[in-house]
């Protein structure tokens, strides 16, 4: 059910975010509704807990840096985010990882152990950016759903892949 | 392992991984800049506009690839004497270079065998690989003077409008000596973001590395002094 209904609001976003002057509200609903996604899931089991914040933020960051690393190394082949776009990137941002990185991570973590939650939420992640994004950029999208679904293993963490998401959807 | 995988991926894409949000097809490149990779050729466009009445019907022509389109209105031409009206679009190749404007999409040729007396909508699709145009520009010759136009509001991503009442050349971008307003591109940027991003890590990780090694002490000395009270 929530790997459908993920998917069913990423692709009804990229699909209305097509439609003249519907960009910005499609990205702003279509972040909502990814966070709806998580409704009833306590913080902790999301990966959202306060505890050592300081070294999560500092993940992040660090996380940031490896996803826009082969970008900046061929710094003449920067695409650019319209200003106007920021508000709703981050909103995408925090929406997407909120549901496939934590109540979707979860969700198949408690049906099927770790390997179904890393492998599952990449491939939702992937389909989910199919209808977004040409088909020779889905191999990098699925590395970073992999990168991203480890780093929550690992660390029992959300917060990090959140600001490295973040900061990486700006940058680009 | 995970981030060796992503790093090799992402490299073989260019620019990599990125949740952007891309025009949904790439642009078609007369001139592609480097960063375009595998790059087709921009299409052309005809239209055959029917003559209702005396007045030429409503109706876009556009190139197959959907860079260009132009919608023209119900008595759009000067129809006398003619049975339909032919409008063809010709993206122009070499790309042509023009003293004070930097051309950021293919420069096109419309043409019709009818003379337009009523204003047009041209709405031109550009490529996210380039700074945002500013205008859109027309010129009735490659050699000529190209006359800026008014643009309308953004209706589409990756889109500029104008109205036109006449035909010619055409190509969106701006003054070269000028920013353009939807922002320059990230090359100079990106490196420093991410340096400052290596620096934050770095800066904040020895303390906060520093701090977590010294509580465990800490408290291990409270314990020890608290257990040598109580004896």
């Amino acid at each position: 059910m929530l790997f459908a209904y993920v998917l069913l609001v990423e692709w009804t976003r990229a699909l209305t975010a097509t439609i003249p002057g519907a960009a910005v509200p499609a990205l702003l609903l279509g972040g909502g509704g990814l966070v709806l996604a998580a409704w009833g899931w306590p913080a902790e089991r999301l990966g959202l807990g306060t505890s050592k914040l300081g070294l999560r933020l500092l993940g992040g960051l660090a996380l940031a840096v490896v996803l826009l690393l082969p970008t900046a190394a061929r710094a003449s082949v920067v695409p650019v985010l319209p200003g106007g776009l920021a508000v709703a990137a981050i909103a995408v941002s925090i929406g997407e990882e909120v549901a496939f990185r934590g109540a979707l991570f979860a969700a198949l973590e408690d049906i099927g152990g770790a390997p179904l939650a890393v492998i599952g939420s990449t491939l939702a992640w992937t389909a989910a950016h199919a209808l977004s994004h040409p088909a020779e950029f889905l191999p990098p999208v699925a590395a970073a759903g992999l990168l991203l679904a480890m780093w929550r293993l690992v660390f029992r963490d959300l917060v990090g892949p959140i600001v490295a998401h973040v900061i990486a959807d700006l940058a680009l | 392992m995970a981030a060796i995988a992503y790093l090799v991926a992402a490299w073989t894409v260019a620019p990599g991984f990125y949740d952007g949000f891309t025009p949904p097809q790439p642009y078609n490149f007369v001139c592609p800049p480097p960063q375009a990779g595998a790059n087709a050729q921009p299409s052309s466009g005809s239209l055959n506009i029917k003559i209702i009445n005396g007045s030429s019907d409503p109706n876009s022509a556009f190139t197959d690839d959907g860079q260009l389109v132009i919608g023209f209105l119900p008595g759009a031409f000067d129809v006398t004497g003619k049975s339909s009206v032919n409008v063809t679009i010709t993206p122009i190749s070499p790309c042509p270079n023009v003293d004070g404007l930097r051309f950021v999409v293919n420069t096109y040729l419309i043409t019709a065998d009818a003379p337009l007396v009523k204003s047009s909508n041209l709405v031109l699709r550009y490529s996210n690989l380039e700074p945002d145009p500013s205008y859109i520009y027309r010129a009735s010759n490659l050699g000529g003077q190209w006359t800026r136009l008014d643009i309308q509001q953004q209706a589409q991503l990756y889109t500029i409008s104008a109205q036109t009442d006449q035909l010619g050349y055409f190509s969106a971008g701006f003054p070269s000596n000028a920013i353009s307003p939807g922002g320059t591109s990230n090359q100079e940027l990106l490196p420093i973001i991410v340096a400052v991003l290596i620096a934050a890590v770095l800066l904040a990780g020895v303390p906060l590395t520093v701090m977590r090694r010294r509580q465990p002490r800490a408290a291990a000395r409270r314990r020890d002094e608290d257990e040598e009270d109580e004896e």
